[in-house]
């Protein structure tokens, strides 16, 4: 017997019909488009031809993977740090921000009230070599004289961490909300109290990897500001974090934390101003490298495979990652 | 030499001038995603994906029967840099107003050019490469652009006959030049000078090339990030004359280039941004354009203020912005008759008292003698015959060279 097409039938497909029209035309033939433009070989001069030049994948990846891999570290570094801050960002305004949560979630978007470029521009100010934070600090002698932040990795991986944190703050902030707070007094009745010494041997180990790889990434060693990362992980680990925090509060958090870092990872990898600005001939990221070839050197097969290179890069790091955390049960 | 490389950071200036302009990375990074990827209806679609993916000739470029080389002298579609002309408190231009007025030419201006490799991508070689015309009748670029549109055959040839101002007045260092040794393609619209760009109060007064390639001033020190520039200014402490340039020469100049990156002598690689640098104490010495210190630096400067710009003993580059015709405008004669009206002195005069920048118009420093005597005995406008013979300029590429040495300098800036 036929089924009557009615109502019911067409409404979902109705209802994707102008988000997939809109991803047809501006994703999926301009990908196509660009996918076809990498495999083409020539030069501006005497013009580009399709010859399904697939060797140039390999080729570009060999003579990039440098900068892909730079891309990698301070945009996964900036990730974790965004984290780091956002986390107890939005577990306090979730759980403590009472009658002000609007108005601090307000806070969190503020900054994008004004433009990503004026935001990484100011701390080309904020960071200068004898600016706000510098020159106090100079002037103490805490720092030698001559000790620069801006064009270096440090800067950069700053410039990032701040311009995309509400990214990680806000999808934190929702599921944090959504947790009812009736599982946490349940925890805790059930003697889930502070996390030691378990706490502090974790809170060591984090602390302390994340500032010796901060510290080698930014060239001041892994003992500058490896040892304050032990020292601060392990206070943390001891002092604030409990029982009910790993058992209750972050396995409910798990699609915020992977929506987050997502959210801020993948921008981060592609971002070019930050290292434009506050980077170094030495720092520069594959962002940078794709306008470089696509604009200064007219190299657009170059540049088209290097931008699908980052989008696979990138798509298998996410699989991998919802492998990881395991999202098919949580959403 | 292009000066005009991306340079967000000039939008905290409220100065916005043909350089010092957001020339907005984000805007070039976003022509180039757009560009790259085809979107139809941006008037910026993929460059080269028009014509070439079928491997139909992109060399080609317009046949000449696809090319209207039209004559239509009534209207004029104008592209220039933000803050090239004279602009009015109500945001009109007097000149262009003026123009209309004499010719009945009615003309669109628009600042729609930020960089020349963006505009390029954006603007002109997607239709140029498909044989169409172009959106603009009028386009303003620097002279290595220039070049590789000659190059390409993408450019009409100016009617000398139509512009007698333009033949009569054009400044004699601007004759012969190797990328247009007819003049036949190129008006010079503005010119500007590559030097020393330095902090008077930590340097002392510099005169020489040197200074740049020693650690003096480690980690306080920025190149400008245009291959012409940086090279050219290089080759010439070398000892090599940039108009002359030879491959080993350019190698030579490129490897010290490289050299002082590679020792920390170089912070950062810079558009125009090296001067907000210098004025937070960052900098202290930078590879420098004259009309950075004119318009931004230090307005009204003098002898005894910090920022100082000064061409060195052993020379300064000097690159220019020209006017030029984009094959197939169907507004050929109008575009003529406009640059012929540029090229009258009085209007170069009046033009210039608001850009600042050299003028190519000879004439023009007599006019602004009777209306503005301070500007027209500046050396930065006007420079005199000791500077001129000073000045080189970066000699015409071949296509080869403009790929090879455009790629080796983006390596050698860490890209």
């Amino acid at each position: 017997m036929r089924r009557a097409l009615n109502f019911r039938t067409i409404a979902p497909y109705a209802l994707l019909a102008p988000g997939m029209l809109w991803l047809a035309v501006f994703y999926v033939y301009p990908a196509i488009q660009m996918f076809l433009v990498s495999l083409w070989t020539g030069n501006i001069n005497d013009g580009f031809h399709q010859t399904w030049n697939w060797a140039i994948y390999p080729q570009a990846i060999q003579e990039y993977w440098p900068w892909i891999a730079r891309s990698i570290v301070y945009g996964g570094l900036a990730t974790i740090l965004a984290f780091c801050l956002g986390f107890p960002l939005a577990y306090a305004i979730a759980f403590r921000g009472g009658a002000y949560k609007n108005l601090l979630l307000f806070m969190v978007i503020a900054p994008f009230f004004t433009s990503f470029l004026l935001r990484t521009i100011s701390w080309k100010i904020i960071l200068s070599d004898n600016g706000l934070v510098l020159g106090p600090l100079k002037t103490l002698g805490v720092i030698p004289a001559d000790f620069q932040l801006l064009a270096t990795p440090a800067a950069i991986i700053a410039g990032i961490t701040y311009n995309f944190l509400p990214f990680m703050t806000l999808p934190l902030y929702v599921a944090l909300e959504k947790i009812d707070r009736r599982l946490i007094e349940a925890a805790q009745d059930l003697y889930a109290g502070p996390w030691r010494p378990r706490g502090t041997f974790v809170g060591l180990l984090l602390g302390g990897l994340l500032g010796a790889t901060i510290g080698v990434v930014m060239g001041y060693g892994a003992l500058p500001l490896g040892i304050p990362g032990l020292v601060g992980g392990g206070l943390i680990g001891t002092f604030l974090i409990s029982e009910a925090l790993i058992k209750i509060v972050i396995p409910l958090a798990l699609p915020g934390i992977f929506a987050g870092s997502l959210l801020t990872f993948i921008p981060a990898m592609g971002d070019y101003i930050n290292a434009e600005l506050l980077g170094n001939p030495q720092s520069l990221m594959i962002g940078n490298v794709i306008q470089a070839r696509y604009l200064k050197v007219t190299d657009y097969p170059t540049a088209s495979a290097l931008s699908f290179i980052l989008m696979a890069a990138i798509l298998i790091g996410v699989i991998l990652y919802a492998r990881m955390l395991g999202t098919e049960e949580l959403t | 030499m292009s000066a005009h490389t991306s340079e967000p950071m000039s939008a905290l200036t409220s100065n916005l001038t043909r350089r010092h302009f957001l020339q907005g990375s984000a805007m070039a990074g976003f022509a180039t995603f757009l560009a790259a990827c085809g979107t139809p209806g941006t008037g910026g679609s993929a460059a080269p994906s028009a014509g070439a993916s079928d491997g139909s000739a992109a060399t080609a470029g317009p046949s000449a029967s696809g090319a209207t080389g039209g004559s239509g002298a009534t209207e004029l579609r104008f592209a220039n840099w933000i803050g090239y002309i004279d602009i009015a408190d109500d945001g009109t231009y007097p000149t262009i107003k003026k123009f209309e007025a004499e010719s009945g030419v009615k003309v669109t201006y628009l600042e729609s050019i930020n960089a020349n490799d963006e505009f390029f991508a954006s603007n002109l070689s997607a239709p140029l490469t498909a044989g169409k015309p172009t959106d603009w009748d009028l386009v303003v670029m620097t002279d290595w652009m220039i070049g590789r549109l000659i190059r390409l055959g993408w450019l009409e040839a100016i009617d000398k006959t139509n512009t007698p101002n333009f033949v009569a007045n054009l400044g004699p260092n601007y004759v012969g030049r190797s990328f247009d040794p007819d003049t036949k393609f190129a008006a010079p619209w503005q010119s500007g000078m590559t030097g020393l760009a330095f902090d008077q109060k930590v340097t002392g007064a510099l005169t020489s090339l040197g200074i740049l390639y020693t650690d003096q001033y480690k980690g306080k020190v920025t190149y400008l990030s245009e291959m012409r520039d940086a090279v050219g200014l290089t080759a010439l402490d070398l000892g090599t004359d940039p108009a002359t340039i030879t491959a080993p020469q350019f190698e030579a100049a490129l490897a010290a280039v490289g050299t002082a990156i590679k020792a920390g002598i170089v912070r950062q690689m810079t558009g125009n941004s090296y001067v907000e640098m210098m004025a937070s104490g960052d900098v202290v010495l930078a590879m420098g354009w004259s009309g950075d210190v004119l318009g931004l630096l230090v307005p009204d400067q003098t002898a005894s203020q910090d920022f100082q710009w000064a061409l060195a003993q052993e020379g300064g580059m000097l690159w220019t912005d020209n006017m030029a015709i984009p094959l197939g405008s169907p507004n050929k004669v109008a575009a003529e008759k406009w640059i012929d009206f540029y090229y009258e002195p009085v209007n170069a005069a009046t033009i210039e008292a608001y850009v600042n920048y050299v003028c190519p118009v000879v004439g023009a420093k007599e006019v602004m003698l009777e209306t503005n005597p301070e500007l027209a005995n500046n050396p930065l406008i006007f420079p005199p015959a000791d500077w001129i013979a000073r000045l080189h300029q970066f000699r015409a590429t071949t296509a080869e060279e403009e790929t090879a040495w455009d790629e080796a300098f983006t390596k050698i800036m860490g890209l």
